[in-house]
């Protein structure tokens, strides 16, 4: 019988590899992801440029463009794909040349007698929100320069002015540290980022035993099959084949992905700024903050994943097996899909809603805890033990599953009538 | 020796086998007899282990039927229970692997039966037939496909269930052919079917269930013998009503060029011997045995619910 068992794992894993569907998917898969990490390049090459510099050319009407320059200096890192100079010829030169390279934006900077200055930005197309915000910024600590100059305060006090606030921050709730507080906003972009391929995972792992199941009852191929091997065996070999298959998907696509950014290749990244900012960023809250925590939470959230993956393969086998055609397995998957969906909007919105007894109840619950569960942890809602309790309860469920539907299971892949049906289950669940 | 000893099995309230008894040796090929709900195919997925009885015990050679002896057992079922996806060659290696073969001995077995079930096709190419998915195959073709593969491990107990269903005469007789091979080399097989004709072509031992409920056991020139009624076949110019009117003779039928006149027992058949041998141009006179659908009918018809 260990032969057998082998042989259907075997046999269902090389069934699902060998197929020109896995090569196809796998194929578009790894083409999506090398786009993914080189979408910049693509979309340059398509006729974008995400690094081409934009050209400030100011038309400086009051002899401020060294104190508007060493502003915008002082800014640089955030307006890195920006350049000014001071542009000496007269307006309609200016506007043509901002027509002829819409990388090209003009400042005028005029004097008001009330207001200090006037300034005019001039472009062809519509100015990024947060550049447009910088240039604002630098502009109006040009003219607060400019106006302590024409009143004359000392030097002292406009130091004092420009002098850095230093805010001491001080948070008062229970396991709550303040080098976590930007975790939290991290956390509640990259936890639900990785998720979601999780999510589409289980997906396709409750699809692809349902489908399997019903079209060897369909066909009555269960009746050699079940002849042959036990009930537990066959159950038990689409688990595992199924679960293997999704946990070598889930190393492809961590693979391709790796091999998307040694494509892309260091300079590639800090080229692109924004990117680079972001990867720094979490980079620097990693090493300060989360390597303590990562040690736990990669570990657990793993266990958690793969109990919660078993779970979900363990009840859609059961659910396939009492029904007779796939159309009746995909309505009865729907509160499974309706459980998971909430379980990744709540994922979403754990670091929004801050301290919501639901959500942490939720979080406990098998089935969603895998999604809920490490987000919580990482932003400080959920403690070590809080995880481990999840663990077991998921644990739990699936000893459940196991012993109850396994019987379930026994009984309905050999029955292709839906008269009676739960009380059919009912009866399985009962006798040993 | 295949022993079904007092099987009783319910499906709730309904009893579907009813303490059935019954035996097959070594090369007896026995025929499980009864309209449809019979409890046939529930007596079938019995002896395969796929239900348990709720009474009762099935053993193959003194052991009892689980998964320690599947592996010596052929199970052909009433409805396809091939997966269509699959093509031939990977069909047999699945169910063949099942049965504890081995890839090279299940390919080779494969190929053998292929070359013998379909000699008669012309240009047939062995290779590219192998590669056809089962849902391309037509249905008699899915059904000896069925059949080849229930026999790749030479079972020693063969279960058929309605075996003959969508084949032809050609192919009924390529699968008569196989089964007295293995009858002869010692399977035990069983079989299932609800064309008659079918049955006493095959079988040397039957057995008519009703409800679940054994009607009628032995072998079938013995039910034959045994069975009251009799068939006397003339050819000539009777007068039917005569005929009719004799003590004894239930009816009178006219069958293409002849007629068969059914009588209550072979004692009756002196009486209308001697009226036919009065009448003129009698080229044929013959007391036969009923077939053995008159017998089905006689012995389950107060049972059939249509």
């Amino acid at each position: 019988m260990k032969d057998k068992f082998k042989f259907l794992i075997e046999y269902g894993l090389e069934k699902k590899i060998k197929s020109k569907w896995f090569v196809i998917v796998n194929i578009l898969l790894l083409a999506l992801m090398l786009s993914l990490c080189n979408i910049d390049r693509i979309i340059t090459f398509f006729g974008g440029d995400f690094n081409k510099e934009t050209k400030i050319l100011v038309v400086d009407n009051i002899g401020c463009f060294d104190l508007l320059k060493s502003q915008f200096d002082l800014n640089k890192d955030n307006l890195s794909k920006y350049s000014m100079e001071n542009y000496k010829k007269d307006l309609k030169s200016l506007k043509k040349e901002i027509k002829k390279d819409d990388n090209t934006v003009g400042i005028i900077l005029n004097p008001n007698e009330d207001k200090i200055i006037d300034v005019k930005i001039i472009s062809n197309g519509y100015l990024d929100l947060i550049d447009s915000e910088y240039l604002k910024s630098i502009i109006y600590s040009t003219k607060i320069v400019k106006a302590i100059e024409k009143y004359e305060i000392p030097i002292e006090t406009i130091n004092k002015i420009y002098e850095n606030v230093e805010i001491d921050r001080e948070i008062l709730g229970k396991n709550k540290k303040k080098e976590e507080e930007n975790m939290e906003m991290v956390m509640a972009y990259v936890f639900p980022s990785i998720i979601l391929p999780l999510f589409m995972l289980i997906l396709l792992l409750v699809q692809m035993i349902g489908s399997e199941i019903n079209d060897e009852k369909a066909t009555r191929g269960m009746e050699i099959i079940i002849s042959n091997v036990s009930p537990k065996i066959h159950f038990f070999s689409k688990i595992i084949v199924s679960n293997l298959f999704i946990i070598i998907q889930i190393v492809l696509m961590l693979f391709y992905g790796v091999l998307g950014m040694l494509i892309r290749g260091k300079q590639a990244i800090e080229a692109n700024s924004e990117l680079y900012n972001y990867v720094n960023t979490f980079k620097e809250n990693i090493s300060i903050q989360l390597t303590d925590k990562l040690i736990y939470v990669i570990p657990l959230f793993i266990i958690l994943l793969i109990l919660t993956f078993i779970g979900y393969s363990l009840l859609s086998g059961i659910l396939a097996s009492i029904t007779t055609n796939i159309e009746d397995f995909q309505q009865l998957q729907t509160p499974l899909m309706i459980i998971l969906m909430t379980g990744y909007v709540l994922s979403v919105f754990a670091a929004t809603f801050d301290g919501s007894l639901l959500i942490k109840l939720i979080a406990f619950l098998p089935f969603i805890s895998a999604i809920v569960a490490p987000s919580l942890f990482i932003i400080g809602q959920f403690s070590l033990i809080d995880m481990i309790i999840s663990i077991v309860l998921m644990l739990g469920v699936n000893y459940i599953l196991i012993k109850y539907g396994l019987r379930i299971y026994k009984v309905g892949i050999l029955n292709y009538s839906s008269s009676k049906l739960y009380k059919k289950m009912w009866k399985a669940v009962k006798e040993k | 020796m295949l022993k079904v000893s007092n099987i009783t099995k319910y499906y709730d309230e309904l009893k579907a086998v009813d303490n059935l008894t019954f035996e097959v040796k070594e090369g007896e090929i026995f025929g499980l007899l009864g309209v449809n709900g019979a409890g046939k195919t529930t007596t079938f997925r019995l002896i395969m282990g796929l239900i348990e009885p709720n009474e009762g015990i099935i053993t193959l050679d003194d052991k009892k039927i689980d998964y320690n002896v599947t592996d010596k057992i052929g199970f052909l079922t009433e409805e396809r229970s091939l997966l269509t996806k699959m093509s031939i060659k990977e069909q047999a290696l699945f169910y063949g692997r099942l049965k504890g073969m081995n890839k090279k001995d299940i390919l080779n077995k494969l190929d053998n039966l292929l070359k013998k079930f379909y000699k008669n096709e012309k240009d047939f190419n062995l290779e590219e037939f192998k590669k056809k998915k089962i849902k391309e195959l037509s249905k008699g073709n899915q059904q000896k496909i069925q059949f080849i593969i229930a026999i790749l491990n030479d079972p020693k107990l063969l279960i058929l269930d309605e075996p003959f269903s969508g084949l032809d005469p050609f192919n009924i007789e390529l699968f008569k052919e196989e089964i007295n091979r293995l009858s002869k080399q010692g399977s035990i097989i069983i079989f299932s079917s609800h064309r008659m004709e079918h049955v006493e072509l095959f079988c040397e031992k039957i057995l008519v269930i009703a409800k679940g409920k054994a009607l009628l056991e032995g072998y079938l020139d013995e039910i034959k013998e045994n069975f009251q009624k009799k068939n006397i076949i003339v050819n000539g110019d009777i007068d039917i009503e005569e005929i009719k009117n004799i003590e004894g003779v239930i009816s009178v039928n006219k069958q293409g060029m002849d007629y068969e006149i059914k009588i209550e027992n072979k004692n009756i058949n002196d009486k209308v011997f001697k009226k036919v041998k009065n009448y003129k141009n009698i080229t044929k006179y013959i007391l036969q045995s009923p077939s053995l659908n008159e017998i089905f009918i006689e012995k389950v018809g107060e049972y059939y619910e249509g």
